[in-house]
């Protein structure tokens, strides 16, 4: 394969091409980030040379996706930079909220006006009967990430949690960041800002770490998310109506699976990534479907979302509204869940999705005293068998939710429920198995993991990090070989890049 | 060190017999101090001192020392 390479395709390879962005489990990115990090390591002992390089290829790698519009990021670091150097620079109250307004204003105007748009004509077309035909916008991939990682800088320095920097540069590095700008983790200046004066040195820990990470994500996202999405997930989601209730009931399983094997995947990678690079990034998962509540779970699945919208919105209102009591928590949790919802994308499924969780959410919170107490009358509480029941029903809740965050049309949702319910054939079980053994099998070993105790995970990361230097290099080849056999001829975009 | 007056405010509301505050303790360090208790902490905190916090004061609170200190800084102490 390597001897065949035509010379002439690679400025084409190159150039910006919006079907083609450069996922981490791609052979183009594999092969450009080996060679930056070859370069990084080589040339990299200088600071400025270093951060000079990173920012450089983070721009090439959003270009390669975004076109032109990498100007965006540009714009948004100029923005966000001086908003925080003046918000800072000032004592009065009064002109801190009004550079804070302006920049809000100004960052959530570029976030709506690429992604909402057309929503919003669709809404007006729909209220008052006109007929305004939707633009041709290009939504710039990441933006929603990006946009509010640059936030989090000036909401911080606004809530002094942290000092304003005054080196451009380093501002620029945070946000043009290459492993986390496409799809996150939405890590937090006063987090990312200090690793840069760090001198790059790699620990072996570190090292062990970064290649499981890796290894962990590509498996996750190609060898189980991509293949149970194309070969089965979307298949009953499409036509529901042809399969059986087992077989739709399996397929909000593997969806659930798939989802979070697809994000979670691609975090992995983004973290090991950076870490080559010498930079901690936030944990965005730790095994979610073990959680207890939904508010269990919301500590666990996209952390630093679920984090950027706790202390930038959800405790604001929380606090404003304070002397509404629990009906302030309700308020805050309901408008907190909408955005949240709205946040993922232009679409009455997502802000159903998050209304739906902004419910429960408060529900939870309306029955949590008599809920305690019924379960010490029944002498359950803080037992094995509650929390396995617990788990049980807060998976059975987050899954059929994500139906919802599926679907583009609510008769679907409505159709395999009814499968469900009404014509599940469990007789089928064993044909289901024996007609698609692979799907079986990825499902269980995905879910097997998923709720493996933490010791596995500690000892394999001290297994991969004892391995000498070649050893851990054959281990990753074997893997991204293993990811290779599983890649179907189209790039599976990861779910979460179209928000 | 936070005064004994806000200590038991605050060990009410988590339904605690004891806790060791010290000047760095933060919330997350206090059981039960989550998100939507602490909103019920500073509810007591306003009913019981008879004063009233700007929620911009108490998003920017940091470490429960600095409850103490805004709390003073209220009583005119």
């Amino acid at each position: 394969m390597l001897w065949n390479i035509d010379l002439t395709k690679i400025p084409e390879l190159l150039s910006f091409n919006p079907a083609d962005p450069l996922i981490f489990s791609t052979s183009l990115f594999l092969i450009l980030f080996s060679i930056f990090l070859l370069f990084y390591n080589f040339f990299g002992k200088n600071k400025s040379v270093r951060i000079g390089m990173l920012i450089f290829f983070s721009l090439f790698f959003y270009y390669k996706s975004a076109g032109y519009y990498a100007g965006i990021l540009v714009l948004l670091a100029g923005v966000n930079f001086l908003s925080g150097k003046w918000i800072a620079g000032t004592e009065k109250l009064s002109f801190k909220r009004f550079y804070l307004f302006l920049t809000v204003i100004i960052n959530i105007g570029i976030l709506g006006y690429f992604k909402y748009t057309n929503f919003i004509i669709d809404i007006l077309n729909g209220i008052s009967g006109s007929e305004i035909s939707p633009l041709n916008i290009f939504l710039p991939i990441g933006i929603s990430f990006y946009t509010f990682k640059s936030l989090s800088y000036v909401f911080d320095i606004y809530l002094e949690s942290m000092e304003s920097t005054n080196s451009f540069r380093d501002f620029c590095l945070y946000v043009f960041f290459f492993p986390n700008i496409l799809a996150g983790p939405i890590d937090r200046a006063s987090a990312f800002l200090p690793q840069i004066d760090n001198e790059p040195y790699l620990s072996k820990e570190d090292l062990g770490k970064a290649v499981l990470l890796i290894m962990v994500g590509l498996i996750k996202k190609v060898v189980i998310a991509d293949y149970i999405g194309i070969n089965f997930v979307d298949r009953v989601f499409d036509f529901p109506l042809r399969f059986t209730g087992l077989e739709n009931l399996a397929a909000v399983y593997a969806y659930a699976l798939q989802i979070y094997c697809d994000f979670s995947g691609y975090t992995d990678m983004a973290i090991g990534i950076a870490l080559l690079l010498g930079f901690k990034l936030m944990d965005n998962f730790n095994y979610p479907f073990k959680a207890t509540s939904i508010a269990d779970f919301w500590r666990r699945w996209h952390i630093s979302l679920s984090k950027w919208l706790l202390d930038y919105l959800f405790k604001p209102i929380q606090m404003s509204a304070r002397s509404l009591r629990i009906f302030g928590n309700v308020t805050a949790l309901l408008v907190t869940f909408l955005i949240c919802g709205i946040w993922h994308g232009a679409g009455w499924n997502y802000i159903l999705w998050g209304a739906f969780h902004g419910a429960m959410m408060s529900f939870s919170l309306f029955i949590q005293a008599p809920r305690t107490k019924f379960f010490t009358f029944l002498k359950i509480r803080n037992t094995k068998f509650l929390k396995f029941f617990q788990v049980f029903f807060t998976f059975h809740l987050v899954a059929f939710s994500f139906m919802i965050f599926k679907t583009r049309d609510f008769q679907s949702v409505i159709d395999m429920l009814g499968q469900i319910v009404n014509f599940f054939h469990g007789e089928i079980f064993f044909q289901f198995v024996e007609r698609m053994p692979v799907i079986v099998t990825l499902m269980l070993l995905g879910y097997l993991f998923h709720f493996l105790p933490n010791k596995v995970e500690t000892f394999a990361q001290r297994t991969v990090t004892a391995l000498p230097l070649v050893g851990k290099a054959i281990l990753l080849a074997l893997v991204i070989w293993l990811a290779a056999q599983f890649k179907s001829a189209d790039i599976q975009p990861f779910i979460y890049f179209q928000f | 060190m936070i005064s004994p007056e806000l200590k038991k405010v605050i060990l009410k509301q988590l339904n605690l017999d004891d806790f060791d505050f010290n000047d760095n303790t933060i919330a997350p360090d206090v059981p039960g101090w989550d998100s939507l208790n602490h909103i019920n902490i500073i509810l007591a905190v306003e009913e019981n001192f008879k004063v009233k916090f700007k929620s911009m004061e108490l998003l920017r609170l940091k470490k429960v020392n600095d409850l103490q200190e805004l709390l003073d800084s209220k009583l005119g102490k």
